[in-house]
């Protein structure tokens, strides 16, 4: 072991912050509170992993994590009925479940922790943590992942753009339709519309 | 010592001044906007001093009341030609326009040296409501549905969403008459969810618009073209400067202050159009939302219905604006971009007939009803306020597009008492309602 | 030891951070007063006697907010800037930190500050600073993937995350040249990290100040302080990534890295000053519709660049 007494002390300040803020999850009474104190927690856990030297993984989890509990807090404040990011809430429900299940996944990972046996293998001098990583986790078919990534996220895009409200034909709320085939024609495509087949529509009379 | 070399240093900043307009109050404050020693700012808790200008009906002394007390400790208030609210004896008030710029210094300067205290606070400060809640730090609520904090309703959604179907929470507030970006004297109750409008609805109305005394004078007698149009192209600029400085655009809101203070027939507004097309106010900080009807069009009047297409305009039924080749200008979509586009044309036709006008010597042919810019004002009719036409104009807009949308808008009824031109002097006492 | 690891580094961050933020507030000034928005006073002291004055004004307070986030996420926001200052190469060897992934956590930086000026704004308990927070996210959560795609393709003719390898690279040639695009996309995204000028959504005039409408004395000093060293930490980056850092004849390093940086602010707040406000639905399809795909194009280029 040759890392000095500062990395210990580093340690055991970040596991104190990375459980306490993870507890405070489940006291709070707010969503977007709840979110950022697990925010917290996983800061805490990646620098962490920064004192284990997984740079990129440390790093990574920073990043990933504050979008990801950005996205989520907001996400819950739009789609909750009772937004708790305006009004407080009971924030725990089925406890005895959650407090067993949490318990015994401790104790499974702390005797993993304990009992099992890790091989001895010190770092080589001239690592290069995260081209190793790489290479470990896409090999030969980088760039076929990386553009693959790329362009999975264009679709999304693509998808949430030609879906929104601003269709081709005009905005949805402005009761978009297409043009007709010749100039001031009917709406092409559109089934044929009887006066009376329409008993469930309501007609808007100007 | 520290802290006397600290205060002393403070003292030096340019004043933030909180301004809360009254009636008429809106002159002063293009005084004080073009003035180097003073700050204007957006927001009470920015401010070091508090400047209520023109006279506050009796009946919003209430809200006048919190606005000063969210000033931060310490300030000082300053009152322009208004009677301080009771409790504030002591507070400094001014007529005089030119001793405002220097009075509001002194008074910052004073407080932060210690010669003068701050000013004291009006209303206990304690929530409106008591705290109803549970838990240790008050946050506490049972069950999925939550506590009932204040013994306010709960914020469920009472509407679905109005454009996206994304449904957030509702959240109501009441907003004016003190809000800056809003006309003065103007409060409201606004629903919103996220930050798109949900309900708006007027309370009070804004308050009358002073307007220059020669379109009072055009009404007893003919007047100079020229005077009449320079008049009406320096109302259109200082609505322009209120829209640029809420577009985060000072810079030019100043410039086009600056223009208005020396505005004579020879000046061009070419530059100032190619400036804010460039700079993409028109493309990307105005939308094509706001827009007005016919009818609604038709209640607003003035430059608000021209810019909708309606080409209403009481200077084509005057010979001599007929003579000058006037014709209407006008605008198709009646939104806000529209408005501001009909605005810069207005402001370059009246320059343009100010021109003509003066180069002849042209008077105004009829009296009885002229064309103010806020609307026409015929016989008797002076243009009336229609600022409840805002409750069906909003709701669906997103915050930023709702005042765009306002401050593109001319609602305001027109007073009956003119603006003392240049602020010097009052012409005639305000009337009786008005005085504080 | 402990002079070269700590004190030293930390020393130059701190400078950095301060000097920095004075610049630009005093940058800020003359470039007004050059516009017509003359203020009185010099220059130089202004900034100094707005500080007093925040300092001698009492913090406000609203009712109910949430207090640990309200006073902490103006310090937060400015270690932010700190951590982004710190991850700056001066020279080849005056670096504060660094680390082999510097660039993914400047990208870090720029998410968790999403997160802290959303709480700035939430944390009030006020209507118009929640406005300005939501529309911050809106911002935010569009600039971020821009910020990813420029700071990639600058990555990969380094073949590194490294910023001191990144300013390696460009021993022949600057990135500014070698992809064009990426400067001006970046450039926009310091504007979205500094909420300044056009895309100020947060803290705007018509919200009153939006996420900041409440708050008065040091915390508004703190937030202010914060702005200005987030908008010195981005020109830091943005020199680094695109201006070649520390490379240059005649001059030492660190001086060049001014030097760039200076322009760097200096096109920032011009860009403040002259151009108005974004309407936000406006910025947010432009960012999506138009500024993405360009980043795209941009990493498109930079990797064909490599390949070649």
């Amino acid at each position: 072991m040759n890392h000095g007494i500062g990395v210990d002390i580093a340690f055991f300040l970040l596991a104190v912050l990375a459980i306490y803020s993870g507890w405070r999850v489940f006291c709070t009474d707010s969503m977007v509170r709840a979110s950022f104190f697990l925010l917290v927690s996983f800061i805490a856990v990646g620098a962490i992993m920064l004192l284990l030297t997984a740079v990129y993984l440390g790093v990574a989890m920073f990043f990933m994590m504050a979008v990801e509990m950005m996205v989520m807090a907001l996400f819950m404040v739009m789609f909750m009925m009772n937004p708790a990011g305006l009004n407080p809430m009971k924030m725990v429900h089925q406890e005895r479940v959650a407090m067993a299940v949490g318990a015994v996944g401790f104790m499974v990972l702390g005797a993993m922790a304990l009992f099992a046996e890790f091989p001895e293998r010190p770092l080589p001098a001239d690592l290069e943590p995260v081209a190793a990583l790489g290479r470990e986790l896409l090999g030969e078919s980088m760039l076929i992942f990386e553009s693959a990534g790329i362009v999975l996220l264009t679709t999304m895009i693509g998808v949430v753009v030609l879906s929104s409200h601003r269709g081709r034909y005009g905005g949805a709320e402005t009761g978009s339709v297409p043009p007709g085939l010749m100039p001031g024609g009917e709406p092409a495509g559109q089934p044929a519309q009887g006066e009376d087949s329409e008993g469930g529509h309501q007609h808007h009379h100007h | 010592m520290a802290v006397s070399w600290l205060r002393r240093l403070a003292a030096r900043a340019p004043v933030p001044v909180f301004p809360a307009l009254g009636v008429h109050g809106d002159a002063m404050l293009r005084e004080l906007a073009l003035d180097p020693g003073v700050e204007l700012v957006g927001s009470p808790r920015h401010a070091s001093v508090l400047l209520v200008a023109g006279g506050v009906p009796p009946d919003q002394h209430a809200a006048l009341r919190r606005v000063h007390d969210q000033v931060p400790r310490p300030f000082a208030t300053l009152w322009w030609r208004s009677e301080p609210l009771d409790g504030l004896e002591n507070a400094t008030r001014i007529d005089a326009p030119s001793a405002l710029s220097d009075a509001l210094i002194a008074a910052h300067r004073d407080v932060m040296l210690g010669r003068r205290g701050s000013s004291p606070r009006l209303l206990p400060d304690e929530p409106p409501n008591p705290w109803e809640g549970l838990g240790d730090d008050g946050h506490g609520g049972e069950g999925m549905m939550g506590g009932v904090p204040y013994g306010r309703p709960m914020a469920m959604n009472m509407h679905d969403d109005l454009r996206d179907g994304l449904t957030l929470d509702s959240l109501t507030f009441r907003l004016g008459p003190f809000f800056p970006a809003l006309p003065p004297g103007m409060q409201a109750e606004v629903t919103l969810q996220g930050d798109l409008v949900q309900t708006w609805a007027v309370q009070h109305a804004p308050y009358p618009l002073g307007l220059d005394a020669v379109f009072f004078d055009a009404r007893q007698q003919p007047v100079s073209i020229a005077e009449l149009e320079l008049a009406r192209a320096r109302y259109h600029l200082y609505r322009l400067f209120h829209g640029l400085w809420l577009a985060g655009l000072e810079s030019v809101g100043l410039h086009v202050l600056r223009l208005a203070r020396s505005l004579t027939p020879d000046s061009r507004v070419d530059g100032l159009r190619r400036r804010l097309a460039r700079c993409g106010f028109f493309d990307l900080t105005m939308t094509a939302s706001a827009a007005l009807d016919d009818e609604q069009a038709r209640q607003i009047g003035g430059p608000a219905a021209r810019a909708a297409g309606l080409a209403d305009d009481l200077r084509s039924e005057d010979a001599n604006y007929r003579r000058l080749g006037f014709t209407p200008v006008c605008q198709q979509e009646g939104n806000t971009r529209a408005r501001w586009w009909q605005a810069l044309a207005e402001i370059d036709q009246s320059l343009a007939l100010a021109r003509q006008a003066a180069a002849r010597d042209v008077q105004t042919s009829e009296v009885g009803s002229v064309e103010t810019p806020r609307g026409p004002w015929r016989e008797g009719q002076r243009p009336q306020d229609a600022s409840h036409l805002l409750d069906e104009l909003l709701p669906g807009l997103e915050w930023g597009e709702a005042l765009a949308a306002i401050a593109s808008l001319d609602l305001a009824a027109v007073s009956e008492w003119p603006l003392d031109a240049s602020v010097a002097e009052p012409r005639t006492t305000p009337p009786e309602e008005y005085r504080a | 030891m402990i002079w070269e690891q700590l004190v030293l580094p930390t020393l130059t961050v701190l400078l950095a951070l301060g000097i920095g933020a004075y610049a630009v507030a005093v940058l800020d000034r003359l470039i007004a007063g050059a516009l017509g928005l003359s203020r009185a006073g010099s220059a130089w002291l202004a900034p100094l006697a707005r500080g007093a004055w925040l300092l001698t004004q009492s913090a406000n307070v609203t009712e109910a907010p949430d207090w640990q986030a309200w006073r902490l996420a103006p310090l937060l926001y400015l270690m932010l800037a700190a951590v982004g200052l710190a991850l700056v190469p001066w020279s080849a060897s005056l670096v504060a930190t660094d680390l082999a992934t510097s660039v993914v956590l400047w990208g870090s930086v720029e998410a968790l500050a999403t997160v802290v000026i959303f709480l700035h704004g939430w944390s009030a308990n006020a209507p118009l600073a929640l406005i300005g927070a939501y529309r911050y996210v809106a911002l935010g959560l569009s600039y971020i993937l821009i910020s990813m795609f420029v700071l990639i393709g600058v990555a990969l003719p380094a073949e590194s995350l490294q910023f001191t390898q990144v300013v390696a690279s460009q021993a022949e040639l600057w990135n500014v040249i070698r992809q064009p695009l990426g400067l001006p996309l970046f450039l926009i995204v310091g504007l979205g990290v500094s909420f300044w000028g056009p895309l100020n959504l947060a803290d705007s005039t018509d919200l009153a100040g939006g996420t900041a409408s409440e708050v008065s004395g040091p915390p508004r000093l703190a937030w202010n302080l914060a702005r200005a060293a987030m908008l010195v930490a981005f020109s830091g980056v943005a020199a680094t990534v695109f201006l070649g850092g520390w490379l240059g004849p005649w001059l030492p390093g660190p001086l060049w890295l001014v030097l760039k940086m200076f322009a760097v602010l200096l096109a920032l707040l011009l860009a403040g000053r002259l151009l108005p406000r974004l309407s936000p639905e406006r910025c947010v399809t432009l960012m999506w519709v138009v500024l993405l795909p360009l980043s795209f194009v941009d990493l498109v280029w930079a990797g064909l660049e490599a390949l070649l």
